[in-house]
C-alpha cells in the first residue's frame, strides 16, 4: 500500500476502527481499545497501529494522508450517561417550561409510577426575556433591554458553559435572538451561544427549543473534544482536511460540526449507512437495508433507490432533537443480549445486555445468564477455537449451562431452548427491521439486507426469510465495513426554506425563483468546502391545507423542465400520500411549507475490498450444528479463501476472522469480485 | 382444534400486533386535519378478533380502550352474518357502542377464507358533532338528542370505497365540514393500513394458527393479571369520589365504589354512586366498564398486556339508573373525563390499603374551553379551538414525585397540548403565558405534579362563543395515603373592559370579545405519603427552581 492515503476512524463502545485506503485502491484494517474519557487518545492509538502495519512512522503515515473523516459517539454518550455541558437558557418572558412540559406528553402510558426525566436546563437557569414576536414574526413586545442585562448577570453568577436562546416565533425573525446572542458573547466571552433560529429555524417550538438546548449541553463538548483531536493530528503531523461524519450521513469541517453538535448524536453509527449507499452504488443494488449488528445492539437503516431515508423524530437519552438525521433504527439486540423468563410468562430475549463485562457467559467471565451468542455456540454456529480467528476461546460448557438453566424454566430441552434464543433474537432484528421499512411504507421484500458488523452473518438468513426478503450481502470487510463507509461519504449541503406567509402552492415563477435561490446558495456553501459540479437534489415537505404534519416529498424524479410546475408537484405529493396512509386527497389544497436543496459533492470513492484472485480452495470443517431442529454436519468455508464467482450452497457456513455467515439449506452465496458474498434465498 | 403456537410465534405475533396497531395511531396523527387530532392525539387504536375481543392496543388514549370492544360487538350485533369483505362500519351512538357522540369510531373488518377473523377499530374525538353547541360538549343537555347526531352501526363504506351519501350527511350535521371530511379519511387511512397488515399475516400464518395465537396470547395476559392480583391482600373496601356538580342544580355528585377483592379476582360494585343527574354527567356503560378497567391497569405492572385477558379477573357492577349507568337517552357528553376519573379514583383509593405501593395520587381533572369564531387574518374563517394547554399535574407515587402538566386519569400522558407557535399561526389567539403554576401540586411523601398557568388573549373577528365542560374547581385530585390534594382548577375571564369574573365548569354561550383574556390556573396532581416524609432536599430543590 501506498499514499496519498484516505482514512475513516469510527470509534465504537469497545473498539476505535480505523480503515486506510492507499493510492493503489487497497485497504488496511487496525483496531485500538476506545478511550472513553477522551477518544481521541483511542485514535491516536488505532493511526500509530495502522502506521506500524504499514511499516511507516505515524509521522509519515499522516503526512502523506489528503483526509481523515471521524465517526464520534461523544455527544450520543454524553447525552446518554448525562454529562452534560451547564447549559442555560434565554427565553421568552412567560414561557419558560416549554421544554420541561414536553407539550404535556409522557412516555409509557401505563406506567403511572415512574417519574419524569430531570431537564438539560433547570428551571432556575430558564431565565426570561421580556419581548415577544406574534405568529407573523411582526414585534409584540419590544426586546427589554434590562431583562437581558439581568438574565446575562444570571448566567454570570451561573458559570455557564454555554446558553441557548429560544424565542417564541424566532424562526420567522431571528433578530431578538441575535441582539441577545451579540450582548452574551460579549458580557461571557468563551461561552457557547446558539440560536434556536439558527439550529432549527422551523414552526413548533418544543422541537425547536429542545433540539437547540441539546445543541448547548453538547457544544462545548463536541466542540472541546474536536478541538484536542484537531490538535493532536496536528501535532503528529497531519495537514489535510478533517471531517466528521453527522447524523444525516452527510460530512461537515469540524468547525461546523462543532456549532450544530446535537447534529453529531448519529455520528457513530452514520459509518454503515454510508457504506450502505457505497455499495449501492457499486453495484450491489439501489435497494438495501443496512444491518449491523454488534454486541450490545443493531442498527438498521433503509437505502431506497440508492437513498438513505431521513427523518426529524429522533430522541436520544430522552431529549428531543428535530434536526434532519438518517433514519436509524438501534435496537437492543445484539450478541451479548440476554435470554430470560418475562414476567409475562413469555421467553425475551434482551433488552438487556451481558456486554463486554462479563460477556457471554461462553467468554468465560462470569456470566451466567444464557446471551444470544451462547444460543449460537450451542447449536454450532460457531467454532469455539476459531472466534476471532481463535483470539478468543469460547466455553461451549459454559454456554450449554446457561441455556439449560432457562430451558428448566420453560420445561423445554436444550436445544429447543437455544434454538428459540435465536428465533427470537432474529425476531427483534426483523421487527427493527420492520421499524425501518414497513412502519415507513415500504415493503422490504425487494430490498437486499446488507449485513455487517461481527454478528450478522449468523442471522441475516433467518431475518431475511422472516421478511420476505430474497437477497443478503455480507461484505469481506464487514467488521469494519462503517468506517470504511465514512471515506464514501459524500459531501452534502442543504439549504432550505420555509414558505412563511404562504397558502398553498406557490405560483409557477415564484416556485421555480425559490429552488433557483436555494440551489445557488448550497453550490456557494460547498464550494467553500470543496472544487468541482456538485449533484443537486430538491425535495419539498408538504401537506393538505388543514394537515399539521408535512410529509417529505423527493422531487429528483419529477421533470423540472416541464410545463406547470406547480401541479407536477402536487402530483408528487398525492401519490407519497396515497403510497405511505392508504389514500390522497385530490380535490384537497397542497400546502408546500419547506422547498429542500441540496448540493453534493461526490468525493472519489473506491471499490469494496475484493477479494485476491486465485485458486480455488477446499472448504474445511465440517461442523455440526442444528438448524431447525436437525443436527447436520455443515462444510465451513473461509471467506478470504473462496475465489470470485465461487458459489457456495447452504446449508454452510462461510467464515472469516472478524465474522462468521450462516447459511441455511436452500441458501445459494457466490462471492461477488466486487467484494461481497451475495445469497439468494429460496422462494 | 389448531394447538397453541410455541412460545417464540407467540411472542412474534403478540409483537406484530402491537406494531400494527402503533403503526394504525401514527398515520392518524400524521393525517388528521383538526386541532384535536393532529396536535392533540384524542384517539385510540384497537384490535379486536372476530369475537370483538381486545387482542391488541398501543399507547393512546387509556379510557378509550377498555370501551372499544363494545364498539365491535355493536357491529356484529347489527350486522349479523353481514359484514363483507370490504366493508367499513361507523358509531358513536353511547346506547349502540359507543362512549359518548364526538367519539366517532370506524369499524374496519379483515377476513381470511371468507371468514371474518378481525375488527380494525379507530375511535377519534371529533372537533365537532353537530348538536346545539360548537365543539361536542353541550352542558346546557338534559338529554343526549341536545348532545349532536346519533349515529349506530352503519355501513358507511362497501367494496373499499365510502358511500358518499352518507359521508356527506354526516358531514352536513357537523360545524366544519372540511375538518370532519379530513378527520374521517385519516380515520379510514389508518383502519384501512391496520386491514392491509393483518392480511398480509393472515396470508403468512394462515387463519386458524393465529386465531390459537391469539387465544394463547389474551390466556397469558389472564395470569400475568391473577398473578399480581393474587398476591394483595384479600379485603373488601370502599372508595370514594366527588364530582363538583351536574352543571344545573347539584352539587357534590358522589362515586362510590366498593371492591372486592378474593384471590385473583376483583368485583367493583357501583350501585351506591349518586343517581343518575340531569345533565351531561351521567356515563354510559361502555364507559363506566372502560373506567374501571383503565384503573385495573394502571394498578398492575405496566409490563401486563393492556388486552381482554388482563381484564378477566374483573367484575365490573352497577345499577341502572345510577350516574354510572345512566338509562338510554340521558345526557352524557361529559363522561369521558367526569365520571371517568372519579370512578378511577374511587377505585385506586379503595384498592390503596391492598396495594399501597401501587396506589397512586390523584391525577388531575379536565376542564375544557372550547371557542369559535372567526379569524381575521383568514378572511373571517369559522373554526373551532379546543383549550389543551395547561394541563393538569399528574399524581405522587411510591417511587417518586408526580410528572407536572401530564393530564387527567383518562390520558395519563397521553393527550398533547401541541405548539404554541402553531396555535398562534392556526387560531386568532394570543398565549400571553404558559407555565408551571407554583404550589399547585399536591404535598405528600412524593408530592404530585405541577398544574399550568395560562393567559389567553382572544383576537377573533368580532366576537366569539365559547363553552365551558370540566369539573374540579371545588376538588382538586385526591391524595393518597395521607397525600395531601393537589389545587383545584381556577379558571376566569378578565374582560377587555377590566372586569373580571370566575368561571364555571359548565357554561354554554359565554359570549368573548376581541381583547378578553382567559386566566387558567390548572390544578396540580394530588400527594402520596405523608408530607412530614418529604426529603429536605427535595423541598428545597422545588423553592430553588421557583415553584414551591
Amino acid at each position: 500500500m501506498h499514499g496519498p492515503y484516505r482514512i475513516g476512524v469510527d470509534v465504537g463502545g469497545t473498539f476505535t476502527d480505523v480503515v486506510c485506503l492507499g493510492a493503489d485502491g487497497s485497504t488496511a484494517l487496525a483496531k485500538a481499545a476506545t478511550t472513553p474519557d477522551d477518544q481521541s487518545r483511542g485514535v491516536l492509538d488505532g493511526l500509530a497501529t495502522l502506521a506500524a502495519d504499514l511499516g511507516v512512522t505515524l509521522a509519515a503515515l499522516l503526512t502523506n494522508t489528503e483526509r481523515l473523516v471521524h465517526g464520534t459517539t461523544v455527544a450520543t454518550n454524553a447525552l446518554l450517561e448525562r454529562r452534560t455541558a451547564r447549559v442555560g437558557m434565554l427565553t421568552t418572558e412567560g414561557h419558560r417550561d416549554v421544554v420541561e412540559m414536553r407539550e404535556g406528553l409522557k412516555p409509557e402510558r401505563y406506567d403511572l409510577r415512574l417519574s419524569p426525566p430531570p431537564p438539560l436546563v433547570p428551571r432556575r437557569l430558564r431565565l426570561p426575556l421580556r419581548e415577544r414576536l406574534g405568529a407573523g414574526g411582526e414585534v409584540a413586545v419590544p426586546l427589554d433591554e434590562a431583562s437581558l442585562q439581568a438574565a446575562i448577570e444570571a448566567l454570570r453568577d451561573a458559570d455557564v458553559e454555554a446558553v441557548a436562546i429560544c424565542l417564541l416565533h424566532a424562526w420567522r425573525d431571528p433578530s431578538h435572538e441575535r441582539t441577545a446572542a451579540e450582548a452574551i458573547r460579549h458580557a461571557l466571552p468563551g461561552v457557547y451561544v446558539t440560536l434556536s433560529s439558527d439550529v432549527l429555524p422551523q414552526i413548533k417550538e418544543y422541537e425547536r427549543f429542545s433540539t437547540t438546548v441539546v445543541n448547548g449541553a453538547v457544544g462545548p463538548i463536541v466542540g472541546g473534544y474536536l478541538g484536542r483531536l484537531e490538535t493532536r493530528l496536528r501535532e503528529a503531523g497531519f495537514h489535510g482536511p478533517l471531517f466528521v461524519i453527522l447524523s444525516h450521513g452527510g460530512v461537515a469541517p469540524v468547525a461546523e460540526a462543532a456549532r450544530l453538535a446535537a447534529g453529531t448524536a448519529l455520528s457513530g453509527p452514520a459509518g454503515g449507512v454510508a457504506a450502505g449507499l457505497a455499495l449501492a452504488r457499486a453495484g450491489l443494488g439501489e435497494d438495501l437495508v443496512t444491518f449491523d449488528v454488534g454486541g450490545t445492539s443493531t442498527d438498521v437503516a433503509l437505502i431506497e433507490r440508492g437513498e438513505a431515508a431521513l427523518g426529524r423524530g429522533r430522541v436520544v437519552g430522552g431529549e428531543r432533537i428535530a434536526l434532519e438525521s438518517l433514519d436509524i433504527v438501534t435496537l437492543g439486540a445484539g450478541g451479548g443480549s440476554i435470554a430470560h423468563l418475562g414476567a409475562g410468562g413469555m421467553m425475551r430475549v434482551g433488552p438487556r445486555s451481558a456486554g463486554a463485562v462479563p460477556g457471554p457467559a461462553c467468554y468465560g467471565g462470569g456470566g451466567w445468564e444464557p446471551a444470544v451468542t451462547d444460543a449460537n455456540l450451542v447449536l454450532g454456529y460457531l467454532d469455539p477455537d476459531r472466534f476471532l480467528g481463535g483470539r478468543r476461546r469460547l466455553d461451549l460448557g459454559a454456554a450449554q449451562a446457561a441455556v439449560d438453566r432457562l430451558a428448566t424454566l420453560l420445561g423445554i430441552g436444550r436445544l429447543d431452548c437455544a434454538a428459540g434464543i435465536h428465533a427470537l433474537a432474529n425476531v427483534a432484528m426483523a421487527d427493527g427491521i420492520r421499524l425501518a421499512t414497513v412502519r415507513r411504507g415500504v415493503d422490504p421484500r425487494g430490498f437486499t439486507l446488507l449485513a455487517f458488523g461481527g454478528a450478522a452473518g449468523l442471522h441475516a438468513s433467518a431475518v431475511a426469510r422472516d421478511l420476505g426478503m430474497r437477497r443478503i450481502a455480507v461484505p469481506l470487510l464487514a467488521a469494519g465495513l462503517s468506517a470504511w463507509g465514512m471515506l464514501q461519504t459524500d459531501l452534502r449541503y442543504e439549504v432550505s426554506r420555509s414558505l412563511v406567509g404562504v397558502e398553498g402552492m406557490p405560483g409557477e415563477p415564484a416556485l421555480r425563483g425559490i429552488f433557483a435561490e436555494l440551489e445557488t446558495a448550497a453550490r456557494r456553501r460547498l464550494a467553500e468546502w470543496m472544487p468541482g459540479d456538485p449533484a443537486i437534489r430538491r425535495s419539498a415537505d408538504m401537506r393538505y391545507g388543514e394537515q399539521v404534519f408535512e410529509i417529505g416529498v423527493p422531487l429528483d424524479a419529477v421533470d423540472w423542465g416541464g410545463a406547470d410546475l406547480p401541479s407536477r408537484l402536487a402530483e408528487a405529493f398525492h401519490r407519497r400520500h396515497e403510497a405511505l396512509f392508504t389514500y390522497a386527497m385530490h380535490g384537497e389544497e397542497v400546502v408546500l411549507v419547506t422547498a429542500r436543496v441540496a448540493a453534493v459533492g461526490r468525493l472519489p470513492g473506491s471499490p469494496a475490498p475484493a477479494p485476491p484472485d486465485r485458486e480455488a480452495a477446499a472448504p474445511l470443517g465440517p461442523r455440526r450444528a442444528v438448524i431447525d431442529g436437525r443436527e447436520l454436519a455443515l462444510p465451513v468455508h473461509g471467506f478470504e479463501r473462496l475465489m470470485p464467482d465461487q458459489r457456495v450452497a447452504g446449508p454452510a457456513i462461510v467464515e472469516s476472522d472478524t465474522t462468521t455467515v450462516l447459511l441455511l439449506p436452500g441458501d445459494l452465496a457466490r462471492l461477488d469480485a466486487r467484494g461481497w458474498l451475495e445469497v439468494e434465498l429460496p422462494a | 382444534m389448531t394447538p397453541s403456537p410455541d412460545p417464540v410465534t407467540l411472542a412474534v405475533l403478540e409483537n406484530r400486533f402491537r406494531g400494527l396497531v402503533e403503526e394504525m395511531g401514527e398515520a392518524l396523527l400524521r393525517t388528521a386535519t383538526s386541532q384535536i387530532l393532529n396536535s392533540s392525539r384524542d384517539f385510540s387504536i384497537a384490535l379486536c378478533d372476530s369475537q370483538a375481543r381486545l387482542v391488541a392496543q398501543a399507547d393512546h388514549i387509556p379510557v378509550h380502550v377498555g370501551a372499544m370492544p363494545f364498539a365491535a360487538a355493536a357491529v356484529l350485533d347489527a350486522f349479523p352474518g353481514a359484514v363483507r369483505p370490504g366493508d367499513c362500519f361507523l358509531l358513536n351512538d353511547p346506547w349502540h357502542g359507543g362512549s359518548h357522540l364526538p367519539d366517532l369510531t370506524i369499524v374496519q373488518p379483515v377476513f381470511a377464507d371468507r371468514t371474518l377473523q378481525f375488527l380494525c377499530v379507530v375511535r377519534a374525538h371529533q372537533s365537532d358533532i353537530g348538536g346545539a353547541t360548537h365543539g361536542g360538549y353541550n352542558p346546557s343537555a338534559t338529554e343526549i338528542w341536545q348532545e349532536g347526531i346519533r349515529i349506530p352501526p352503519i355501513r358507511l363504506g362497501e367494496r373499499d370505497e365510502l358511500r358518499e351519501d352518507l359521508v356527506a350527511m354526516l358531514a352536513l350535521n357537523t360545524r366544519i365540514q372540511r375538518d370532519f371530511r379530513g378527520d374521517l379519511m385519516a380515520m379510514w387511512g389508518a383502519a384501512r393500513l391496520g386491514a392491509r397488515r393483518l392480511e398480509a399475516l393472515l396470508g403468512t400464518h394462515g387463519a386458524a394458527p393465529l386465531r390459537a395465537a391469539v387465544d394463547a396470547i389474551l390466556d397469558l395476559a389472564e395470569a400475568h393479571a391473577r398473578r399480581i392480583i393474587g398476591a394483595w391482600a384479600d379485603g373488601e373496601w370502599t372508595g370514594e369520589a366527588v364530582l363538583d356538580d351536574d352543571g344545573h342544580a347539584l352539587t357534590n355528585v358522589t362515586i362510590r365504589a366498593r371492591v372486592t377483592k378474593r384471590g385473583d379476582a376483583i368485583t367493583v360494585d357501583l350501585s351506591d354512586s349518586a343517581p343518575q343527574t340531569a345533565g351531561f354527567v351521567n356515563s354510559s356503560w361502555p364507559n363506566t366498564v372502560s373506567a374501571a378497567r383503565m384503573a385495573l391497569a394502571y394498578l398492575l405492572d405496566p409490563e401486563v398486556a393492556k388486552n381482554d385477558g388482563a381484564f378477566r379477573p374483573l367484575t365490573v357492577l352497577a345499577r341502572e339508573g345510577t350516574v354510572v349507568r345512566a338509562a338510554e337517552g340521558a345526557a352524557v357528553t361529559l363522561c369521558t373525563s367526569h365520571p371517568s376519573n372519579e370512578i378511577v379514583e374511587a377505585i385506586v383509593k379503595a384498592l390503596s390499603t391492598a396495594a399501597p405501593d401501587r396506589a397512586m395520587g390523584g391525577w388531575g381533572r379536565r376542564f375544557r374551553v372550547a371557542i369559535t369564531g372567526g379569524d381575521p387574518r383568514r378572511a373571517g374563517r369559522r373554526f373551532v379551538w379546543h383549550l389543551f394547554h395547561a394541563r393538569p399535574g399528574g399524581g405522587g407515587h411510591a417511587r417518586g414525585d408526580g410528572w407536572s402538566c401530564a393530564g387527567e386519569w383518562h390520558s395519563a400522558g397521553g393527550l398533547k397540548f401541541g405548539s404554541v407557535e402553531m396555535a398562534e399561526a392556526r387560531f386568532p389567539l394570543f398565549f400571553a403565558r404558559h407555565e408551571f403554576r407554583p404550589g399547585s401540586a399536591g404535598d405528600g411523601t412524593h408530592r404530585g405534579g405541577f398544574g399550568a398557568e395560562l393567559e389567553l388573549r382572544i383576537e377573533t373577528a368580532g366576537p366569539a362563543r365559547a363553552n365551558t365542560a370540566g369539573d374540579g374547581v371545588r376538588h382538586g385530585a385526591a391524595g393518597m395515603l395521607g397525600g395531601r390534594d393537589g389545587a383545584p382548577h381556577r379558571y376566569s375571564l378578565l374582560r377587555a373592559d377590566g372586569s373580571s369574573r370566575d368561571l364555571r365548569t359548565k357554561e354554554a354561550g359565554l359570549v368573548l370579545s376581541p381583547g378578553d383574556v382567559l386566566v387558567v390556573r390548572s390544578g396540580g396532581g394530588g400527594g402520596w405519603g405523608p408530607p412530614e416524609g418529604r426529603m429536605p432536599d427535595a423541598r428545597a430543590a422545588d423553592a430553588a427552581e421557583g415553584l414551591a
